[in-house]
């Protein structure tokens, strides 16, 4: 047992499902999608695509500070509210955030890809000279972590994790690390990503939208189901409030669950394919770090995005480390994929599942042809999850797994 | 463009790009100290003056020397007497 353990003892999420973590856990509960039809892009992409959008209440957005807002794009403002809600239910003494023992790892795809866009537009369009001052600092691939630390005057380490779609995840393993390290005592961390044409497409590109027709765009995410034909694309960010276990015991916090143990790889030799050895590999790492046996572990929350080749890959990973009889689901049916935000969003489900003793199922999974041999429940099942093992997989080859234990 | 026009325009980006009230926006107000702009923010004032007077300002050793928003006001008094198209911009 390490001298440093890491506990959450605070979630915040802005998710396409609501703007926080009881709000999403209901949603999820109560089977609902947050994926709709984009009529606005229908323009771009000459059809109907299916997304899954963040909505904000522009009161709650004008709160911030404007010196801190100005320099925030969409995923930055995700950060920085789901951030809120996570710092308030710690309870934390926020003084703690300026005494240089307090981090803030935040990770995304992309720093704000539609602030990227804009900055794209006004260049072509000759109007360079109308871009704001802060608009560089909107689209920095660490705008998000930056302006959080900035919200709350967070003093410490300042770190961004950016692997796109493992990118949350990450900033969770280097928190982990860096309080077992005694390098901080509380880090706030995890993910944010905007959803756009311009990430939309790129998918679209490599054959991995789920794009064809329909009037049903909340079934069109359909992880492990032999139908999938791609992912949705999702934005919104979750938040955790990472604190060294005797810091958080001292003060008397309510503890959600311990990080215990934390991998990432890479597979070294294609972007896109993923690689099933190295996800086992991750997998097998991280379990190692925490000391848990696969035998213990009671829930998988994989990273499982609708893709042909990603979902088999992952389901024959997990069959490979656990076998055939541990719980295992993705959100992403409900969700679509919250991209960079995604491992650290999902967690707040995770948390929701060790407080109520239940697995959430997959939704839209009817049919299991190539990714059978894993336990892929329909419904929501009562079940005791002690030991979470939640995956992210990325483009760059890139795996992250992160063991999550309940606390008592 | 008589006075009035230019404070107006003037005063609207103050409101809009730096969320002051109008009431707050009085020819002594230091625009550092009174308004709590910061070299962000007047570096954005610039932008956003070039865009409502459809003029290059970003060398103009005037405006990085204003200090109070009456110099601003001035400025562009003069500018506008200066510059006929100015007052086309606005039409």
């Amino acid at each position: 047992m390490r001298d440093r353990r890491a506990v959450v003892t605070g979630i915040g999420v802005i998710s396409p499902l609501g703007n926080s973590a009881p709000e999403l856990f209901r949603a999820l509960k109560e089977n609902r999608s947050g994926i709709r039809l984009m009529p606005e892009w229908h323009e771009m992409f000459g059809k109907n695509i299916a997304n899954a959008p963040v909505c904000l209440d522009p009161a709650e957005v004008k709160k911030i500070n404007r010196k801190v807002r100005r320099t925030m794009g969409s995923a930055a403002l995700f950060a920085g509210m789901a951030a809120q809600e996570a710092v308030a239910q710690s309870g934390i003494d926020t003084a703690v955030f300026t005494s240089g023992r307090t981090g803030c790892i935040i990770g995304s795809t992309v720093g704000s890809a539609s602030s990227m866009t804009e900055a794209c537009i006004a260049e072509y369009e000759g109007r360079r000279n109308d871009l704001s001052a802060c608009h560089f600092f909107r689209l920095m691939s660490h705008s998000s972590s930056f302006n959080v630390a900035d919200m709350f005057g967070i003093n410490g380490p300042q770190l961004s994790t950016n692997s796109a779609c493992a990118s949350g995840l990450q900033a969770l393993g280097a928190a982990l690390e860096l309080i077992q390290l005694g390098k901080a005592d509380v880090v706030l961390a995890g993910g944010s990503d905007e959803s756009t044409p311009l990430v939309a497409s790129s998918f679209q590109l490599l054959y991995a939208l789920a794009e064809e027709e329909t009037d049903e765009p909340e079934k069109l995410s359909r992880p492990f189901d032999a139908g999938r034909t791609g992912l949705v694309c999702a934005e919104g960010a979750g938040i955790l409030v990472v604190e060294e276990l005797e810091h958080a015991k001292k003060r008397g916090a309510d503890i959600l669950f311990e990080l215990a143990g934390y991998a990432t790889n890479c597979s070294g030799w294609h972007v896109s394919h993923s690689d099933e050895l190295q996800i086992a590999n991750c997998m097998k790492n991280a379990l190692a770090d925490a000391g848990i046996d696969a035998a213990e572990v009671d829930y998988v929350s994989a990273h499982a995005t609708g893709t042909r080749v990603g979902d088999a890959a992952e389901a024959a990973a997990i069959r490979a480390v656990l076998g055939g009889d541990t719980p295992v689901s993705s959100l992403k049916g409900h969700l679509g994929h919250t991209l960079g935000a995604s491992g650290a969003l999902e967690l707040a489900a995770v948390a929701g599942m060790m407080k109520e003793s239940i697995v959430l199922p997959t939704r839209n999974l009817e049919n299991v042809e190539d990714c059978a041999g894993i336990l892929l429940p329909r419904e929501i099942t009562p079940h005791k999850v002690r030991v979470c093992l939640k995956n992210s997989i990325a483009f760059g080859g890139v795996n992250a797994t992160l063991i999550c234990r309940s606390f008592n | 463009m008589d006075r009035n026009e230019i404070v107006k325009a003037v005063n609207s980006i103050f409101i809009e790009r730096f969320e002051l009230e109008e009431s707050e926006l009085t020819p002594e107000k230091n625009i550092i100290e009174d308004l709590q702009l910061d070299s962000l923010d007047i570096v954005d004032m610039i932008v956003g003056l070039q865009q409502k007077f459809g003029i290059v300002l970003r060398d103009n050793p005037e405006i990085r020397n204003a200090r109070t928003l009456g110099d601003v006001y001035d400025l562009f008094e003069k500018l506008a007497n200066e510059h006929p198209e100015i007052a086309e911009h606005f039409k």
